[in-house]
């Protein structure tokens, strides 16, 4: 751009000084040579092709980081979901409703990513013995493994341990502490850096 | 005249006791008919007991001894008082009593048996005479020295409590509980990551010398003494997973017994009365659930008594050892169960009152040293758990029910197989309790602190 400016306003005025005055007109100049011009054009279309080239790296450079970044959230929200507790009513282990939906998209997370492995934590409330709350945990934590093993994964990825009544989430004797402290929880304990979004 | 009086007014007391009872039992409008267990009947039932009126004389002091006998005097006192066998007079107005014995002056106050003591500097310690006196027939009954150390040396409150112990055993022919201790565990608070975590506390059936034994902070549930009192077997979480180990109470040398079932939750370990086995339960096993015994003679032989897809916890030995009683899941998550069987293994029969469909739930049985006693705890009402005992004789169809206020759990019998140590649940925090279960006396050991799986301890000899 910069050169084309340039250039036409100074042959113009190389011919007008030509036209000028009493003196033998000199020589004219050598018309703008035509190879000239074509090394002009060339360079010209070179920067264009770089520009372009630069254009095409960048815009690919952020689609990919994009795709990244895309990638990276929805790898987050998988691990999310793996880690996202399940809770129980009262006295049971029997997976509820809203358990069943969110086992599910653990199942599928976990057929994505082969390497993965979780430890199931079974939770108790307070309430009841100790050690019927051990078996309690137990319970729960089996109860979920065995809805993960019946979707086809491999009962080795999964190990289960009780904690009973002794990790309370919520400290409280109230039916809000208790509803949150009736858990599983989920602990990776291999494949983290292998988590694949559900397909 | 005054033994009448005495009874009278105990006779009132349990009244009181069992208007409540009923009081309480017909309140809650979600008891319907339906939650009643057929054929069980339930209740505050005390047998309405006379206890003979017992006094303690103050204790003199020879030799250097008087500047610690009074000390002495009321750990005896209180210790006759925890026996629940006597009532207590006590509370005598100063220079009432002279140092002679007067049995006419004991005699009118209703004093059927008299206490004297005499310490006496001995060495680097104590020596304790101690006389029972039979006021009614003017006579000393029995006499006793006991020795004592210095009250720096960690085992001169025990060796008191030794000594009340035996002036339980002349006087009502029973072996007392005093010289005993509790292992149970308290709630701890780890600030690095927010979590709880239990450690194994130790304190004496007075109430008093409360020590901690472990410094894991870590999950860790059910200290359970060895019998001859020298060593503890628990279950802790410190290498993430529940393992059994057993640590020696003076010395605090630990050891993990061998996981030989591979993964599972190893838990509820138990001694057997001759301390030969050990027997536990493993939960959510790759192969089979349920109670093993491991032989300590041989480091070996694990045995698998019961159990399968179903969970059997908690068991608890016969003092003959020739029976066990657990804690079983097998009938579903909310109903669990008592059942006995063979030690060995073997068919096992509810003890608890189990009916299809309207279950009940009773959990943590202790089997009583005397034999003839199972305590546990059961809801009565959905939600609220209170300490029950079964009497083997008939069945257990008969439950009697000790506590009445607030939540109790996890009961375990005294050395003298007559009380019983429970956690409360009070509308002010948890405690850890003692009911005698002939009189139904409760009174509070530790209060306030968040305890659990209270384990007495047998008779503790001199080390």
């Amino acid at each position: 751009m910069i050169v084309r400016r340039f250039v036409v306003p100074v042959l113009a005025a190389i011919l007008v000084a030509g036209a000028c005055g009493g003196d033998p007109p000199p020589p004219p100049p050598p018309p703008p040579a035509g190879p000239d011009m074509d090394s002009l054009r060339a360079y010209q279309d070179s920067v264009r092709a770089a520009e372009e080239a630069r254009r095409r790296a960048e815009a690919e450079a952020a689609a990919r980081r994009a795709a990244e970044a895309e990638r990276a959230r929805a790898v987050a929200a998988a691990r999310t979901t793996l880690e996202a507790m399940v809770f129980f009513d009262y006295d049971m282990s029997a997976i509820r409703d809203d358990a069943a939906a969110l086992l599910r998209q653990k199942v599928a997370i976990l057929r994505a990513s082969p390497q993965v492995r979780l430890r199931i934590e079974g939770h108790a409330d307070e309430r009841g013995s100790t050690e019927y709350n051990l078996a309690l945990g137990n319970r729960r934590a089996e109860a979920v493994r065995q809805f993960l093993t019946g979707f086809g994964l491999a009962e080795n990825r999964f190990e289960i341990v009780s904690f009973g009544e002794g990790r309370p989430l919520q400290q409280g004797s109230n039916e809000a502490s208790w509803a949150r402290n009736r858990r599983g929880q989920f602990v990776i304990t291999a494949g983290a850096t292998a988590i694949n979004p559900a397909q | 005249m005054r033994g009448m009086t005495m009874y009278e007014r105990l006779w009132c007391r349990l009244a009181v006791v069992a208007c409540l009872a009923v009081a309480g039992s017909a309140a809650p409008a979600s008891v319907g008919a339906q939650d009643q267990i057929p054929g069980v009947s339930l209740g505050l039932v005390y047998t309405g007991s006379y206890l003979p009126a017992l006094a303690v004389q103050p204790f003199t002091g020879r030799f250097g001894g008087s500047g610690l006998a009074p000390q002495v005097e009321t750990i005896v006192g209180d210790d006759l008082r925890y026996s629940d066998r006597f009532e207590i007079i006590n509370d005598l107005p100063g220079g009432f009593v002279r140092d002679e014995v007067d049995y006419a002056l004991w005699d009118r106050l209703g004093a059927v048996w008299l206490v004297t003591g005499t310490l006496e500097g001995a060495g680097d310690g104590y020596v304790l005479l101690l006389e029972l006196h039979d006021v009614v027939y003017g006579e000393v009954r029995e006499r006793g020295r006991f020795t004592v150390p210095d009250p720096s040396d960690a085992d001169y409150r025990m060796s008191v409590h030794r000594a009340s112990d035996e002036i339980v055993r002349w006087a009502t022919g029973d072996p007392g509980m005093s010289a005993s201790r509790i292992a149970f565990t308290m709630r701890g608070f780890r600030d690095t990551d927010s979590l709880t975590y239990n450690e194994v506390y130790l304190i004496d059936s007075d109430g008093e010398n409360l020590v901690r034994l472990t410094d894991f902070e870590d999950a860790l549930e059910s200290p359970s003494w060895s019998p001859d009192g020298s060593k503890l077997a628990y279950s802790s979480w410190k290498s993430g997973y529940p393992r059994i180990y057993e640590m020696n109470v003076d010395t605090r040398v630990e050891r993990m017994l061998p996981p030989v079932r591979g993964a599972g939750d190893y838990i509820t370990p138990t001694y057997s009365p001759d301390g030969r086995t050990l027997a536990f339960s493993v939960l959510g096993s790759d192969s089979r659930s349920g109670i093993f015994t491991y032989d300590f003679d041989g480091d070996c032989c694990l045995a698998y008594l019961s159990g399968g897809p179903w969970y059997d916890l908690s068991p608890t030995y016969s003092p003959d050892g020739r029976w066990m009683a657990f804690n079983t899941l097998r009938f579903g998550d909310a109903v669990p169960q008592v059942m006995l069987m063979p030690a060995e293994g073997g068919q096992a029969e509810t003890l608890s009152p189990y009916a299809y469909g309207n279950g009940g739930y009773f959990t943590s049985p202790d089997w009583s040293p005397l034999g003839d006693l199972v305590a546990f705890h059961g809801a009565i009402e959905r939600g609220r758990y209170h300490i029950l005992v079964a009497d083997l004789a008939d069945n257990g169809r008969v439950l009697r029910q000790l506590t009445s206020e607030g939540n109790n759990e996890d009961p375990s019998w005294a050395p003298d197989g007559r009380h019983l140590v429970f956690v409360g649940e009070r509308n002010w925090g948890y405690g850890l309790f003692v009911v005698d279960v002939t009189t139904g006396r409760v009174r509070a050991i530790l209060a306030g602190r968040r305890v659990g799986v209270p384990d007495w301890s047998p008779a503790l000899l001199p080390r």
